[in-house]
């Protein structure tokens, strides 16, 4: 029990870190919540659904085509909804929010109310120790999830557009002073985020198939994390990410399954009581 | 001012004499317009006139809904008292999140309430020995005898009630206080204002208005059910301030009628209407962001809205 709680909890933790990531960048960037996040987490699902399932397209190729979609959507919202509203933080809360009911029931109209579920790319479960047996598209998951937190960090860390990403994030009128053009930076970086929840949904959709409301509870485990990391902070969601994944875990083995994202809930509370900056924020001056 | 105090009489004896001429159905619907201006009215004294935006309003009224109603049937409490507790209760939640979040700025309260939300909503779902669940409590009416027209008035006057409080919130010293709040809050802070206590008590009174409404409400409509605090719930909310206008006095209940009374109209398409209000709500809070109200001072040309800056291109504050 306890062996499978700590496996259960690394691969969950390892998927919400990457949805949450791309909740952090945004903020950090551009000091907005997109609560329609999680509703771009279930699209990429549904892309790769309808690619590998209905139109038979190798998993691969669906997944990439399915995240490829979701940041051309990101950069499309950006666009036409967040770009009017900068300088007033407030409208896009509500236009997001907005997006999110109207995400859900348009996927309850287009693909109905059942679980879509993207063939998975595995077969078979792997021996631990003689202690369980444990999915091999989970294992996958895991590597996948690592891989691409991997390649963020390789991105922001090391590239062009890291630097200029992270300039933006830290003093935007000193970066746009030394030619940052970051009307940009926010158009590529919210693709970018909504991207990021995209991966995640393809990643995790073979294993949780998708719902049309599924991405409420995705949205805000990503939004606790999020907090719990540190508003912005990039180390602070993975570290999060994991402490929510095993918190889950041990909670629906030990105590309740339906109660599991109560205790996303009073993690929340708790942060917001003893450290409201987070793990790895700023505090507030 | 004159000619405005005599239209005021107009409005209000339209509201006194019209449901004696309508049947059981519209009464329905006209009862439930009054409780969605309620809702709407007390979310906008949160969102457009601090600028907080709270996703717990729906859950709030649920708040009041199922502690008058539990109260009813657990301890046959008479339920005017239950809806005083109810109200009460809301309050408290309200006071609680504000106070924990609201030192942080908006982002944070938006968050919380949404968690509070939707952890409220499981609460009651998955506690179905003691809330019935999505099968829906029932619980005793607010009237000995059930009337429509009766219930009618109840809700009438807690409107008024609703909407002359969030005015003498408005319009008193305190309403200044919010309204600089909310246009600059360095500023109002440097000019002593305290921009967390202003923050908390407009989340307070609104979540206990929400409270008011969701208990009201229940005893109306007899049986409760988790749908009462979804978010979908708190969306239709939203869309009403919206739509009608945040940050002015008349818009959300405007909104309220407007969007129940279409609701009804195009019932027929089912599933659609709310894709079809998420729409309408989208296109109106991305291009005409103060809503009717602001469509209607447009028309009259009339001075922009007192008090709320329209969203700004360029650069974030």
């Amino acid at each position: 029990m306890f062996s499978l709680a700590v496996v259960n909890g690394l691969v969950m933790g390892t998927i919400y870190a990457l949805a949450a990531l791309g909740v952090s960048l945004v903020v950090g960037i551009m000091n907005v919540i997109n609560f329609a996040h999680g509703e771009f987490y279930i699209l990429a699902g549904y892309f790769s659904y309808l690619f590998a399932d209905a139109l038979g397209w190798p998993v691969a190729a669906a997944m990439v085509a399915a995240v490829a979609l979701v940041f051309a959507a990101g950069v499309l919202v950006e666009y036409l909804l967040i770009r009017p509203t900068y300088g007033n933080d407030m409208y896009s809360l509500i236009l997001t929010f907005i997006l999110s009911i109207v995400l859900q029931n348009a996927y309850l109209h287009i693909f109905g109310p059942y679980p879509k579920k993207p063939p998975n790319w595995v077969k078979g479960a792997t021996n631990f120790f003689d202690q369980f047996y444990y999915g091999n598209q989970r294992l996958v998951a895991l590597a996948a999830g690592a891989a691409v937190i991997g390649a963020l960090f390789v991105l922001i860390k090391t590239t062009w557009f890291g630097r200029v990403v992270r300039a933006t994030s830290q003093d935007r009128e000193m970066a746009e002073m030394n030619g940052v053009n970051t009307v940009g930076v926010n158009l590529v970086s919210f693709g970018l985020g909504c991207a990021l929840a995209g991966a995640a949904g393809v990643i995790l959709s073979p294993i949780f198939p998708v719902t049309p409301t599924a991405g409420v509870a995705v949205a805000l485990t990503s939004f606790v994390i999020v907090v719990l990391g540190g508003m912005g902070s990039l180390w602070g969601c993975v570290v999060g990410g994991l402490v929510i994944g095993l918190v889950e875990s041990f909670g629906a083995t030990y105590v309740s399954t339906g109660y599991k994202h109560l205790f996303d809930f009073v993690i929340l509370l708790g942060v917001l009581l003893v450290r409201p900056s987070g793990l790895f924020g700023k505090p507030a001056a | 001012m004159k000619r405005l105090r005599w239209r005021w009489w107009i409005g209000a004896a339209a509201f006194v004499a019209v449901p004696f001429g309508l049947d059981s159905y519209a009464l329905h619907v006209a009862i439930t317009c009054l409780f969605y201006a309620m809702m709407a009215t007390s979310w906008n004294l949160i969102a457009g006139y601090t600028g907080q935006v709270s996703f717990a309003h729906a859950a709030f009224a649920g708040i009041g809904a199922y502690t008058s109603g539990l109260l009813a049937v657990k301890a046959g409490v008479p339920p005017w008292i239950g809806i005083a507790v109810g109200t009460a209760a809301a309050g408290a939640f309200g006071l609680m999140l504000g106070v924990l979040c609201l030192r942080m700025g908006g982002i944070y309260l938006s968050l919380a309430t949404l968690a509070f939300s939707e952890i409220l909503s499981i609460v009651v779902q998955n506690e179905y020995e003691v809330t019935r669940g999505t099968m829906g409590l029932q619980i005793p009416g607010l009237l000995p005898t059930y009337s429509k027209l009766s219930y009618y008035f109840v809700f009438l006057a807690a409107a008024v009630g609703t909407v002359w409080l969030v005015v003498r919130l408005i319009r008193s010293d305190l309403g200044l206080s919010f309204r600089a709040v909310q246009n600059d809050e360095a500023a109002a802070a440097a000019s002593g204002v305290d921009v967390v206590r202003i923050r908390v008590l407009a989340f307070t009174v609104s979540s206990a208005l929400a409270g008011l409404a969701g208990g009201l409400f229940g005893h109306y409509l007899l049986l409760i059910t988790p749908t009462l605090l979804s978010l979908d719930q708190m969306f239709l909310v939203l869309a009403m301030a919206v739509i009608g206008g945040l940050g002015s006095l008349w818009g959300p209940v405007a909104g309220a009628f407007f969007l129940e009374i279409l609701s009804e109209y195009i019932r027929a398409w089912g599933e659609y209407h709310v894709l079809a209000f998420g729409l309408v709500a989208l296109v109106v809070a991305r291009f005409a962001p103060d809503g009717l109200a602001g469509l209607a001072r447009a028309v009259r040309k009339g001075p922009p809205a007192p008090g709320r800056p329209a969203p700004a291109a360029g650069g974030r504050s």
